[in-house]
């Protein structure tokens, strides 16, 4: 398993989407794949950064660990802020999405698109740390 | 990879040229560049996303934040953006309240 610090700022998440599409690249996900991995990778990272730390005043890192095995890529953000669980948040359903744009409820639309973007989104917390788990299929050329 | 707007109101039409990649950090140049055009009540906002590469929740949230800054009866074209970005605002059904076109005017 490889591991790469970011500090926890918003200027982190450019070199983060990166860092996870060279990995993704280097796994052999395709162009689509590779994107929805980074789509959901910065939704979750930018909750992170603004909801876990600053809005609570603190500085802090996301460890990022990546691991290739069984046709799977698994990408891990672990951090220190207090526990949130992504996927007990309320997402939109198909009533919000038909509503017209000036009615439309603004949350909720990060943490949809990261479900929807990896074959499996888990979070556990253990250790005193968030752990997001990103795991994405990789299908044969 | 950077990101840059430009923007222009021409008779109630308002074009912004986004490049680069739309995250939650360039989302906040997005929408003070959408307070600047509001000011000028345009009808219409065309926004050029041909080079953009990335759009994350953020970018969309600014795309409802210019509906409900402008108004109702602001029309959004949203201009030849890449298959990726479509996918996503097919995926949160945006595309029902914008329309995506391959050239501004038609």
């Amino acid at each position: 398993m490889e591991l790469k610090t970011f500090p926890a700022h918003v200027d982190s998440l450019d070199p983060l989407r990166q860092y996870v599409k060279e990995i993704s690249q280097q796994a052999g996900l395709d162009k689509k794949a590779t994107y929805n991995l980074i789509l959901a990778i910065d939704e979750i990272a930018t909750n992170i950064i603004l909801y876990g730390y600053q809005n609570a005043g603190l500085e802090g890192i996301i460890d990022v660990k990546t691991e290739v095995a069984d046709n799977q890529l698994k990408v891990i953000f672990e951090d220190d802020a207090a526990p949130f669980d992504p996927t007990t948040r309320e997402l939109p359903d198909q009533e919000d999405f038909d509503l017209p744009l000036d009615e439309r409820p603004i949350g909720g639309l990060g943490i949809y698109l990261t479900i929807n973007g990896v074959s499996e989104f888990k979070y556990e917390y253990s250790n005193n740390r968030n752990r997001n788990i990103f795991i994405v299929d990789i299908k044969s050329p | 990879m950077d990101f840059t707007i430009t923007s222009e109101v021409v008779d109630k039409v308002a074009k912004l040229t986004l490049s680069g990649e739309l995250d939650s950090l360039s989302a906040r140049v997005f929408q003070k560049e959408i307070e600047k055009v509001a000011l000028e009540s345009p009808t219409e906002l065309v926004l050029d996303m041909e080079n953009l590469a990335f759009m994350s929740s953020a970018g969309l949230r600014v795309l409802i934040f210019s509906k409900q800054k402008i108004g109702v009866g602001l029309t959004i074209y949203v201009v030849k953006p890449q298959e990726s970005i479509v996918d996503t605002l097919e995926k949160t059904g945006l595309h029902h309240s914008v329309n995506i076109v391959d050239q501004y005017p038609a």
